[in-house]
């Protein structure tokens, strides 16, 4: 089976109104149907490999939640992670947008959606953000490893500020020069951006939205029937 | 009659929270010329730099005084993207100048931002394609790209709005000595074509030969040479315009019986092909060869972060690893604690500290210290700790003349108590502290020799090799 594209906007808008709707709707339904929805769009996508971490990190948080809960004292501990098992599906989706789509993408698709200049670069610095991260976080923990500062439990508090200090420190010249690429590059010219990569919204994207609200308001119903 | 593109007058600027700063800045750059900005580190060739590229003052705050303008235009008048239609910016670090991780996505990015239709933006990259040569490299991941390619996409991007100034930011500090000479010909070649050029270096042999204007930077106050030649007869020093040229004594064989590490046979993907290398105590070993070659991942095999498919590592615990950016393993709350991370021996610290003239600095933090400082703190770590291997990458990358200088004197002392691996393309820095030279082409050692009189021009081939391979 070919793997699907699908718009970015669409994963935008699943993500903004997924974890919402835990607001308004039983929490049961809900996590069941992001479960099944996210591993349907992961096949969609072919994103196989992804997928099967994915339903591990679930089922060993599962587990855990089903362990906390057979006991009194460790009740408070299982409802704490199934609100995090809630959030697994929408992590899910998040993390395509991050590695799928490059900056130039995410940013046309959010201006597609109207959304101001201002918050579609802080929100595409963001992201872009994430895979720099774990980049030079090897870097640290590697750097670590060989001047054999290793983390301890015994020093918990000062281990954690070796690799934090030097972060930060990253974080505020990374977002420096960042700031400097994307302003030489015109990123605050006033005219209406123009996007390369014409995200067309196809049949597909039109077909998930339509699942996905067809889903949600299956939920509605299904609580009004209890 | 050839018009000044930019010209500046009685320009000074302050920044809001040191005493640092340019003043009394006056000059003028004429359409078609090569200028190089140089100068040693906190003389204010950056404060120019950025004074030239507008993120002074739109980022960077402070008080500005005088005229600055270009192409007639006042620098006051113009907004961000105005002045960025004129001026193209290629910064030095690949970390952080991209602002996306596609290639192809990078180039058209200043023409969305600017509200180009997708047919000129398409016309647009077809001919930035074939100006730079660009085929093999659309719609590539940024950082699968080789040092050289990388420079070729920030050079290409930076010039997509048609414009015909182009600064550039230490462009040598990332690159190898084959991708710094290449760099140098398509400058001229720019020039050529009418393009006005402006480089902030510290090293300048790539340039040689094309200069038209020097702008010497000097505590913040600016001498003008208007010629190679008159640049080269000044008081700086210039000597690495011919590099190969320069006379520098031979580094000092100290090399003992005691082997501290042996590769055998060492294999690693298609990386590496079959390594056998041995490390001597009291030697100082340079590693040359162009990126790719497999350097970095010899040094990685040494330190056991990646184990070799075939072949044998043989090296007790670990090497002292200093990379080739600081900012990644200092750790310490002040210069003192970084070196009490390593020993807690305060008499030795005190020593090592007095004898890198960094006493004053004992109480700051790691990262308020410069480059050079910041290099020098870690030859004092591997001064302090009891490894038996310090391995060094890329150790004098983005110093001036004179901090490489003291940082070759410090590795040379610290081939008293260890074996030195030193993967390095600094050729003046090499012929400072080398007592041997591999070289490393396609995952094979080619060459290994002792560097002294009778092998120096096999050096000299190595570095002509690399030249013409890239």
């Amino acid at each position: 089976m070919k793997a699907v594209k699908i718009n970015p906007i669409v994963l935008i808008i699943i993500n903004i109104i997924a974890p919402s709707m835990y607001i308004f709707m039983s929490g049961k339904y809900l996590q069941i149907y992001l479960l099944v929805f996210a591993s349907a769009l992961f096949i969609l996508m072919g994103r196989f490999k992804r997928l099967a971490g994915f339903w591990v990190v679930y089922a060993l948080m599962m587990g855990l939640y089903y362990l906390t809960m057979q006991s009194k004292g460790t009740e408070f501990l299982g409802l704490f992670i199934i609100v995090i098992v809630q959030s697994v599906p929408c992590i899910a989706l998040a993390t395509i947008l991050v590695t799928k789509y490059n900056s130039a993408q995410l940013l046309s698709a959010l201006e597609t959606m109207h959304i101001p200049r201002v918050l579609v670069v802080a929100v595409t610095i963001t992201l872009k953000y994430i895979p720099t991260f774990r980049r030079e976080f090897s870097y640290i923990t590697e750097s670590m490893r060989l001047r054999g500062i290793g983390f301890t439990w015994k020093q918990p508090v000062k281990s954690f500020q070796y690799f934090i200090v030097p972060q930060l420190f990253r974080c505020a010249a990374l977002a420096e020069e960042v700031t400097a690429a994307g302003l030489v590059k015109g990123i605050d010219a006033p005219m209406r951006r123009t996007s390369y990569y014409e995200e067309k919204v196809t049949f597909i994207d039109a077909l998930v939205l339509i699942v996905f609200a067809a889903g949600l308001a299956g939920g509605f119903v299904w609580k009004q029937m209890l | 009659m050839e018009a000044n593109v930019i010209k500046a007058d009685d320009l000074s600027f302050c920044y809001e929270e040191s005493s640092e700063g340019i003043s009394d800045i006056s000059f003028t750059i004429d359409e078609g010329e090569i200028v190089l900005l140089t100068g040693n580190s906190g003389s204010g060739k950056s404060t120019l730099l950025k004074c030239l590229n507008g993120l002074i003052p739109s980022v960077t705050e402070g008080e500005m005084k005088g005229l600055l303008s270009i192409e007639g235009e006042n620098y006051s008048d113009l907004k961000m993207h105005q002045l960025n239609q004129l001026i193209g910016s290629v910064f030095q670090n690949p970390r952080s100048q991209f602002f996306t991780d596609n290639t192809t996505a990078e180039l058209v990015f200043p023409m969305e931002n600017y509200g180009f239709s997708p047919e000129d933006m398409r016309a647009r990259l077809e001919s930035l394609k074939n100006t730079f040569g660009l085929d093999d490299l659309l719609d590539r991941d940024i950082f699968s790209l080789s040092s050289g390619e990388r420079q070729l996409i920030a050079l290409a991007s930076a010039v997509t709005m048609k414009q015909k100034v182009l600064l550039f930011d230490e462009p040598s500090a990332n690159l190898d000595y084959g991708n710094a000479m290449k760099l140098g010909r398509i400058l001229k070649k720019l020039r050529d074509k009418g393009y006005t050029v402006i480089v902030a270096d510290h090293r300048f042999y790539y340039l040689s030969g094309v200069i038209d204007k020097v702008l010497f930077m000097d505590d913040g106050k600016l001498v003008i040479c208007n010629s190679e030649d008159e640049f080269k007869q000044g008081s700086y020093n210039t000597r690495s315009f011919d590099i190969f040229s320069i006379n520098i004594p031979f580094s000092e064989n100290a090399s003992q019986e005691k082997t501290v590490a042996r590769l055998e046979n060492v294999c690693y993907k298609d990386i590496l092909k079959g390594v056998n290398l041995s490390l001597n105590k009291g030697e100082i070993t340079v590693l040359v060869g162009n990126n790719g070659a497999g350097k970095t991942t010899i040094a990685k095999t040494l330190c056991k972060s990646i184990k070799p498919d075939s072949g044998k590592v043989d090296i007790d615990g670990l090497p002292f690893f200093i990379m080739q950016d600081p900012d990644y393993q200092l750790f310490g709350t002040s210069v003192e604690n970084e070196l009490e991370l390593v020993k807690k021996d305060p008499k030795a610290i005190d020593e090592i500290l007095e004898y890198l003239g960094l006493s004053k600095y004992k109480y700051k933090h790691p990262f308020d210290l410069s480059g050079g400082q910041k290099q020098r703190l870690q030859i004092g770590m591997g001064m302090l700790c009891d490894r038996e291997l310090i391995v060094f990458d890329e150790p004098t990358s983005g110093l001036d003349v004179y901090s490489m200088l003291n940082v070759s004197k410090e590795i040379k002392k610290l081939k008293e108590k260890a074996g030195i691996l030193v993967i390095s393309h600094d050729y003046e820095f090499i012929r400072h502290v080398a007592n041997r030279i591999v070289y490393l082409n396609d995952g094979v050692i080619e060459k290994d020799f002792i560097l002294d009189e009778s092998t120096l021009s096999e050096l000299n081939n190595i570095f002509m090799q690399m030249q013409e391979e890239e």
